[in-house]
């Protein structure tokens, strides 16, 4: 089966899963595997030529014995995982019923993978609908701030997903999905929300698609993000509260859908979830990745040192980073920031793989925030779609192999971020995204001159704007 | 309302044009006006003892030159403007003397930069890569079967999606070239007036962004029910006065704007947030923002490989529709249409609808249609959107209509809130209620539309910043 797609095709028969070969379409972006035990894998014909033979993505394979798994640990690269796995992470940790539901969305998501029709109507609305490709603009002043006394200092570019239609990278992967849901003939649409943005993004591309939605909101949230709800009910979407926060709001969405499993679609906002969403989901947020590299090139014709952004579930943080995860770490950094709320030592956070510890939530093995029960702990954060206490199993693994490096962020850290750009860029950050730009406090001073630095300013901030004001007793 | 006493027209050398007056009065003198001075009819005229000046015209000057009949009878001669800044009859430069150099600097340094290689690739990235351009000619599939008459026919719409630029409206191509424009006339004060906020606001922005000293003058009305816009103009870094003059609103921060403007020329630039004031405001916002319409013939050909056949956008100062249009102005087979204001209908006498109500007179420094009762007082308009909620209308639209190239309607409150439903609903894009004024009119269009006639609309802003007011007269 040749299908062009960067997600392993799932045939559960087989006993070694064939993999995806690259094709002109994804510019490379897969790797290719042929059989067992490769030291190296093929390389494709692909007219691109710029694959290296040791580029292999995850392989996903039954588990085998340990004589056949190769594990180089010099090559970060290979590793054997189980469907669905990425490491020990992810799998579908779901009841019976649910089985036979997800088999058949990762079906229908191989399908449209290498569905030209579909990539074609797809890519009509990322660029008329959502208004890509979002730029990579250069930060003067921001850059400027950063340089040290002998006027050294790293180069900051933002990838300006703060213009996406509705205002943050949410829509990149909400129309996307509505699409599949249109396609399976499904009528209803079902999703939960922390910040509200995802849940005006699917609003927004139901509307669009003509399909029924409706949006779980913890009632906490819901006052926290008022502008939100009232945005989502004018998009004609019914708005239910849960008692509670997004934890709670997403346990009810997923009630709803089992409910009804024949008519309504559980569109799930982030990189977490049982197989296949978590790959779904970062799929369709990729593209943030792609057209980086594309414009990095044409800007300065390389890649990109540095990436930065905001890790809640890791949704925006996959989308920039999954592009580059084939590089070694020497060539291009990634570098996740988390919310540390009140500080780490205050319980009042949301740095979930600063503090957590490995379980199952939510049908996903990942990190997650837990007491000695397993119970799930209450967060914190300013940046309220840095508020889930889990983090997607992707995330999980590139922590655990050390490909990305994860830092945190305070309250007061991301304010005073927020501020920054405002005044230096007359650009409104979304708070979430400001954790990515605190960081580079810390980060620039370490830096060579010169080091081209991608941060992924994924939301604008207008929502936040009465947060702040709260916050903020001078301007 | 400031005095904005007639300075004229200085006769420039080769053009037979006798026009005007000489009333070139410093504005703080109104004894020293004297009537016998104008070859203009005065049809009613009021003094005030602040020392404003108001004055209107009657519609048919007296003196009619032979190069504007010429003009006149051959469309494709239309200058717009002339070299006095004039459109037809309207435009000009009515601003007291103080004001006229540095008016012409702008102006020479205006042509200057449009040859000047650098300066226009400058603008072109940052319109890229911080306003987000090109924007895109969005398809919209179910607002189209919506319009489609029983038998399955109707028009094809297309909106012009502004509404995706950085600060979420049209409002910045302008602020951004100005502030550039600015920076290379080497001011580092810039001021503007904003009344909803949004031109405030993209103001602010474009200062943060060039590290240009911002402020802004508002109505101290409007501070209050805008308050989150002024938070925003503060977070960015702007300094924000309240204008407690008058009515509290946009004209009297127009009128402030202008005051600081006379007394500080020399380091300061003022940005003007639409296509009203003096030569050459009207052609410099205009070209700013034609930028709209460039594209939208690209795309049109892209997209069908022709034309649009008619494009509809809403007017209040008339930036937005001015953008869209200009690209198309000697097309002749594009049908232009501006949409105003009419607020709770145009014979409550609560509306903006400026064009249809309005009569010619002066005001903030052109010729222009305007709102006015009989002494020639400016009538307070209103609009449920503050953006069309401006009672001139910039002087190349009332060209426009006089000339009949464009045509121009009026949509109500409700309409307008109803259209905002309509858009949110079927395409999920959320529509500034400005916008919502030309979206409510296509339902009067579309019906009188030939099947596959291609509309584009000018979805000039998005509409977060109305939800509270849409939540108050909407049931949702």
């Amino acid at each position: 089966m040749n299908m062009a797609c960067n997600i392993k095709t799932f045939l559960p028969d087989h006993p070694y899963l064939k993999v995806c070969p690259p094709t002109k379409k994804n510019n490379g972006i897969v790797s290719v595997v042929c059989g067992l035990m490769t030291q190296k894998t093929a390389t494709t014909d692909s007219s691109t030529g710029s694959w290296s033979t040791t580029a292999s993505s995850l392989i996903m394979r039954k588990p085998l014995t340990k004589s056949l798994v190769e594990t180089d640990h010099q090559d970060l690269k290979k590793v054997v995982i189980n469907p669905g796995r990425f490491g020990k992470f992810g799998g579908k940790f779901v009841p019976e019923t649910l089985i036979a539901c997800l088999n058949q969305l990762e079906v229908e998501f191989n399908f449209v993978l290498q569905d030209r029709v579909f990539q074609e109507e797809l890519s009509t609305a990322l660029r008329d609908y959502v208004g890509r490709e979002t730029p990579l603009y250069f930060a003067k002043r921001l850059t400027d701030y950063y340089k040290n006394d002998d006027g050294e200092g790293p180069e900051i570019y933002l990838k300006r997903e703060d213009l996406n239609h509705v205002g943050a990278h949410k829509i990149n992967n909400a129309i996307a999905q509505a699409m599949i849901a249109k396609r399976m003939g499904r009528k209803r649409v079902v999703a939960a929300t922390g910040a509200g943005q995802h849940g005006v993004a699917t609003a927004a591309a139901c509307a669009k698609l003509s399909l029924e939605c409706t949006v779980y909101m913890g009632t906490i949230d819901m006052e926290k993000q008022s502008s939100n709800v009232i945005l989502m009910k004018l998009l004609g979407a019914q708005v239910k509260p849960v008692e509670g926060s997004f934890k709670d709001a997403s346990s009810e969405a997923i009630r709803s859908w089992v409910g009804d499993l024949e008519s309504s679609y559980y569109l799930l906002g982030t990189v977490v979830g049982p197989h296949p969403c978590p790959s779904m989901v970062r799929e369709f947020q990729s593209v943030i990745g792609k057209e980086t590299r594309r414009q990095a090139m044409e800007k300065w014709g390389g890649k990109p040192d540095v990436l930065v952004a905001c890790v809640g579930s890791g949704s925006n943080a996959l989308g920039l980073f999954h592009e580059f995860m084939e590089e070694d770490h020497e060539e291009v950094r990634l570098i996740g920031v988390e919310a540390a709320g009140f500080g780490l030592d205050s319980g009042r956070h949301a740095a979930t793989l600063a503090r957590g510890e490995v379980g199952v939530y939510h049908g996903a093995m990942s990190y997650l925030l837990q007491d000695e029960e397993g119970q799930i702990l209450g967060t914190h954060s300013i940046g309220v779609g840095l508020e889930y206490p889990g983090v997607g199993p992707e995330i999980s693994f590139l922590k655990e192999t050390g490909r990305a490096e994860f830092y945190t962020v305070t309250d007061q850290e991301a304010i005073d971020a927020y501020h920054r750009l405002c005044r230096l860029e007359g650009i409104i950050p979304a708070l979430e995204a400001s954790h990515a730009l605190a960081f580079l406090d810390k980060l620039c001073p370490t830096l060579p001159n010169g080091a081209k630095v991608v941060v992924n300013c994924s939301g604008r901030g207008d929502k936040d704007a009465a947060t702040v004001f709260s916050n903020t007793n001078k301007i | 309302m400031a005095a904005v006493a007639a300075a004229t027209t200085t006769t420039t050398a080769g053009t037979t044009t006798t026009s005007s007056c000489r009333v070139a009065k410093s504005y703080s003198s109104v004894a020293a006006f004297s009537l016998s001075q104008l070859s203009f009819k005065f049809n009613k005229f009021t003094s005030r003892p602040n020392n404003s000046v108001r004055c209107t015209l009657t519609r048919n000057p007296v003196s009619v030159t032979e190069m504007d009949a010429k003009i006149e009878s051959d469309p494709d001669l239309w200058q717009r403007p002339d070299t006095l800044g004039r459109f037809g009859k309207f435009g000009g430069k009515y601003v007291p003397e103080t004001l006229m150099y540095a008016l012409s600097e702008l102006e020479s340094a205006f042509y200057k930069l449009a040859d000047d290689q650098e300066f226009q690739e400058e603008l072109s990235g940052i319109l890229k890569d911080y306003v987000g351009r090109e924007s895109p000619l969005y398809f919209a599939e179910r607002l189209t079967e919506h319009y489609k008459g029983p038998n399955g026919e109707g028009p094809l719409i297309y909106l012009k999606r502004e509404d995706l630029n950085h600060t979420g409206a049209h409002k910045i191509n302008n602020a951004v070239a100005q502030a550039l424009l600015a920076k290379r006339l080497g001011k580092q004060r810039i001021i503007a007036e904003t009344g909803a906020g949004q031109h405030g606001v993209a103001t602010a922005t474009v200062c943060a962004r060039f590290g240009l000293q911002c402020i802004i003058y508002m109505g101290a009305q409007d501070m209050e029910r805008q308050a989150l816009n002024v938070f925003r103009m503060r977070l960015l870094g702007a300094e924000v006065r309240a204008v407690h003059s008058g009515t509290a609103t946009l004209k009297d921060a127009t009128s402030e704007a202008i005051r600081d403007w006379v007394t500080n020329v020399e380091t300061t630039h003022y940005i003007l947030g639409s296509v009203a004031g003096p030569h050459p405001y009207p052609m410099m916002v205009r070209d700013f923002h034609a930028v709209i319409g460039k594209e939208t013939r690209k795309q049109a050909l892209e997209k069908w490989g022709g034309k649009p056949d008619v494009l509809v956008a809403c007017v209040g100062g008339g930036s937005n529709a001015m953008g869209l249009f200009h690209e198309f102005v000697n097309d002749k087979e594009v049908r232009l249409i501006g949409v105003e204001a009419a607020g709770h209908g145009l014979d409550s006498g609560k509306h903006a609808a400026t064009l249809t109500k309005g009569e010619v007179g002066v005001l903030h420094g052109a010729m222009s249609y305007l709102l006015q009762d009989e002494d020639g007082q400016i009538v307070e308009p209103h609009s449920i959107s503050a953006g069309l909620d401006y009672p001139g209308v910039g002087p190349e639209h009332s060209f426009l209509k006089d000339e009949g190239r464009a045509e121009y309607y009026n949509v109500t409150d409700d309409e307008a809130l109803e259209a905002f439903k309509r858009l949110s609903r079927l395409e999920g894009i959320i529509p500034a209620l400005e916008t919502s004024h030309a979206l409510a009119y296509l339902e009067k269009l579309c019906p009188t539309l030939p099947n596959g006639t291609r509309v584009v609309l000018n979805c000039s802003g998005r509409g977060d910043k109305d939800v509270h007011t849409a939540i108050k007269y909407l049931q949702v």
